[in-house]
């Protein structure tokens, strides 16, 4: 029971962090749940039938995900906003359709046999992609990935490359989804693609944003009470989908910066802008 | 077989153009997504039901539909956008709206049941057939066409002549300007709300009455790819919403006409996507003013 919540956690916790690298260059991805659906199958494909072993086999599909993230997200970077949201709510619906109609892994009906994940594996995940976020916040690609979350053109101005950095924080989110993708896959035993539909990318957004997505905690702690929440109103068991979206709603209209919002320099800069200029007030 | 085909493509463009507009409207004034605009398209269908089967006749119904899903919508505004209506909120907006939606989904569900409930109609409405030039085509499909091509009719001629229409355009331009000019923003908002969801519930009827039965399922399949439809056609844009949904309409019909069936789903998003690529912005839409703005 408690290697179960610990597993699952876990992977949310990547999973939400796997947003919230996409979101440090400024663009929201709703596609890292069918990246995870990616990492689950190319893992499981290497582990069941060609006996790779566990971590080196979601090693390469966290790769493979990532090369396939960097593929797509070159052409769809060309749209911004909430074009691209919905480019990426298209590359996750096509991805369940791709590997459903694929009868090597199963079609529909799923894929199975993947065995091998223990808690210690996911906590390891987490503790190590957690350093490297807080090696990248300390660093001066963080300061790039600001000055290009915050304004592209001056970015640009100062010799920075939107695009190439924008692409390697999207390739960056696919990989971390597939690694996350290969445990949970592992964990799981059989997995179909019916678990990696929309709904899910949609959740892995809401882990990030409700923790807050302007520092590295926050994920962690969105993607930690969402998972556990529904535990808890299990005691009403079949009120559980109506009683999540209420506190999803709840969360939202008390924070909607997020749990763990700090106040950065760049917000605060923004709030003042924002204020003097008036909210709606813009260029013509 | 063929001509039949795309006019049957043609009813079901109708019905997803319904509900892109709808999503289009929001878009245009608020700058941001309602996600639960599908599941108030489904609800459409169950308020149907529910005033059928309390002995409504159907022009009643229909009424009660329009009415029932409007005020849903001044709800969803109230709960899920009121507050979020700065413009960086568009993501918490977006997401507050997909929570209602869950919760909507989950109490049709209890009342109603996971399965699809199926809606008769009295009389032979729903099976009487008209041969035209020797097609033989369901009247009802003809009458959704048409009604639903009405519905957009006037929503056009509201937008465009009207002095609501006037305070609405003024609102999507420039939110704090048309305040300055002492437009009440909000109440726009609501009635664009009201007007966006009482089309998506008569879509939603007219889904249920075609089919011969109301599913909970739909306002999730539907509601994104009149999504996607939105994309395609440039988001703001009514005349967009109008021509994506009959191109996707049509398009889907000649997929299954063909046994593509199954891939008719993903189509519609590529289909976005390379509309996208090659226009940013889709096929009526500017970036520049909402680029801006967001």
């Amino acid at each position: 029971m408690i290697q179960d919540y610990v597993v699952f956690v876990g992977v949310n916790i990547v999973l939400a962090w796997s947003v919230y690298v996409v979101l440090l260059a400024g663009s929201l991805s709703f596609a890292n749940g069918g990246f995870m659906a990616i990492g689950a199958y190319v893992s499981g494909v290497l582990t069941v039938k060609f006996g790779v072993p566990l971590v080196f086999a979601t090693t390469i599909a966290g790769v493979v995900a990532g090369a396939i993230g960097v593929l797509v997200g070159f052409p769809a970077l060309r749209t911004r906003g909430i074009y691209l949201m919905l480019v990426t709510v298209g590359i996750a619906v096509s991805v369940k359709a791709v590997i459903e109609s694929i009868d090597y892994v199963g079609g529909i009906q799923g894929f199975g046999g993947m065995v091998g994940t223990t808690e210690w594996h996911v906590v390891a995940l987490v503790v190590l992609v957690g350093c490297g976020l807080w090696f990248l916040s300390k660093s001066p690609l963080q300061r790039i990935l600001d000055a290009v979350r915050e304004d592209e053109l001056v970015a640009a101005s100062l010799g920075i490359n939107p695009v190439y950095v924008k692409l390697v924080c999207f390739g960056a989110g696919a990989f971390l989804a597939a690694v996350a993708g290969g445990f949970y896959a592992h964990y799981l035993i059989h997995v179909t693609p019916d678990q990696f539909g929309i709904v899910l990318s949609v959740f892995i957004v809401l882990y990030a944003v409700l923790g807050g997505t302007n520092n590295m905690w926050g994920p962690p702690i969105g993607a930690t009470i969402m998972t556990l929440i529904p535990e808890f109103v299990r005691s009403l068991e079949s009120w559980r989908p109506a009683a999540f979206g209420i506190i999803i709603l709840g969360l939202l209209l008390i924070r909607p910066d997020g749990l763990l919002a700090f106040r950065h320099v760049t917000t605060r800069a923004k709030g003042v802008l924002a204020t003097s200029l008036s909210d709606g007030a813009k260029p013509d | 077989m063929l001509v039949e085909q795309v006019i049957n493509g043609v009813v079901l463009g109708s019905m997803y153009a319904l509900i892109a507009q709808g999503y289009t409207l929001v878009f245009g004034v608020l700058d941001k997504l309602n996600f639960a605009h599908g599941e108030i398209f489904m609800l459409g269908g169950f308020i149907c039901l529910a005033s059928i089967a309390l002995g409504a006749s159907l022009p009643i119904s229909i009424l009660v539909t329009a009415i029932v899903s409007g005020v849903l919508g001044l709800m969803v505004e109230f709960v899920g956008f009121r507050k979020f209506h700065s413009p960086d909120a568009h993501i918490t907006a977006a997401l507050s709206s997909f929570a209602i939606g869950l919760v909507i989904i989950d109490l049709s569900q209890k009342v109603w049941g996971a399965e699809p409930v199926a809606l008769t109609l009295p009389g032979t409405l729903q099976t009487a057939t008209i041969s035209i030039a020797g097609l033989t085509v369901v009247v009802l499909r003809l009458t959704i066409l048409v009604i639903s091509l009405l519905l957009m009719l006037v929503l056009y001629l509201v937008v465009t002549k009207t002095s609501l229409g006037r305070r609405i355009r003024a609102v999507a331009e420039s939110p704090t300007k048309a305040a300055l000019f002492g437009i009440n923003v909000t109440r726009v908002n609501q009635q664009v709300f009201f007007i966006a969801s009482a089309m998506a519930g008569l879509a939603g009827l007219a889904l249920a009455v075609r089919t011969g039965y109301a599913s909970t399922d739909v306002g999730f399949t539907f509601g994104l790819k009149a999504l996607a439809i939105m994309a395609i056609g440039g988001m703001g844009d009514l005349r967009g919403a109008l021509i994506g949904g009959l191109l996707v309409g049509v398009l889907e019909a000649l997929a299954f006409q063909w046994d593509l069936g199954q891939l008719a789903d993903v189509f519609v998003w590529l289909f976005m996507i390379a509309i996208l690529l090659v226009r940013p912005a889709g096929l009526f839409g500017t970036l520049v003013s909402k680029e801006i703005r967001a």
